[in-house]
């Protein structure tokens, strides 16, 4: 049984449209799809199947919420990273849910279905080279 | 260099710990995975180079917590070809 997730949900504003999203890749549609089983496994919310992945927001202009921050710390391991946007996500119908700690959240599906994976990589969009991945930084 | 991780994770993945998480039975061989033991996670395109933190029995399953290490894991490599030798 998984667990409830809405106790990890944070009261936070919903950022505004232009802001940025990271996530670690690359993806593709097969790893969406394990990762969101993966997460489905875990959680629920309010008692519902969860399905979803777990993306970083650029909440902050400087700090540790910062995009800049964001790729080179929490993306330091990743060469690959997906850069998208709230409008993006919102416009490929995914839905944001502030949980865990700031600034990450979890992109949701409405299900599983390949139509719901395909959206989700979408609004993810191609992936780009991170500036701040650990061998880039050595130089 | 092909890589094959000791447990699939998305390493974007982090639950009220703090740390990434990932489901026991991921591994390919689970007997290796224990608190203290360094092991790779991700998958073959974003490998990581992980120390495991605990594991812990949750009703879905045991997850398994793991600290991301400093450093990419070509440098691991390099540091075993560097110092250990066949004597």
């Amino acid at each position: 049984m998984p667990d409830e997730i809405r106790s990890h949900v944070r009261d936070e504003v919903l950022p505004d449209d232009a802001t940025v999203i990271v996530r670690g890749g690359p993806d593709s549609l097969e790893k969406l799809a394990q990762h969101a089983a993966r997460t489905n496994r875990a959680f629920l919310l309010d008692g519902h199947q969860l399905w979803g992945v777990s993306v970083f927001l650029a909440l902050d202009d400087a700090g540790s919420a910062s995009a800049e921050r964001i790729l080179a710390d929490r993306m330091r391991t990743y060469r690959i990273v997906h850069l998208t946007n709230v409008a993006q996500v919102r416009a490929s119908g995914i839905g944001l849910l502030p949980t865990f700690a700031r600034p990450r959240y979890t992109l949701l599906m409405r299900d599983a279905s390949a139509r719901s994976i395909s959206a989700l990589a979408v609004a993810l969009g191609p992936g780009s080279t991170n500036p701040y991945h650990v061998a880039k930084r050595r130089g | 260099m092909t890589i094959i991780v000791d447990i699939a994770a998305d390493l974007n993945d982090e639950d009220e710990t703090g740390f990434v998480w990932t489901f026991l039975d991921e591994a390919r061989d689970p007997s290796v995975v224990v608190p203290g033991a360094i092991i790779v996670a991700g998958d073959a395109d974003a490998p990581a180079v992980v120390e495991v933190v605990d594991i812990v029995s949750k009703s879905a399953g045991q997850v398994v917590h793991l600290r991301i290490l400093p450093g990419d894991i070509e440098d691991y490599a390099a540091l075993v070809r560097r110092t250990l030798s066949a004597s």
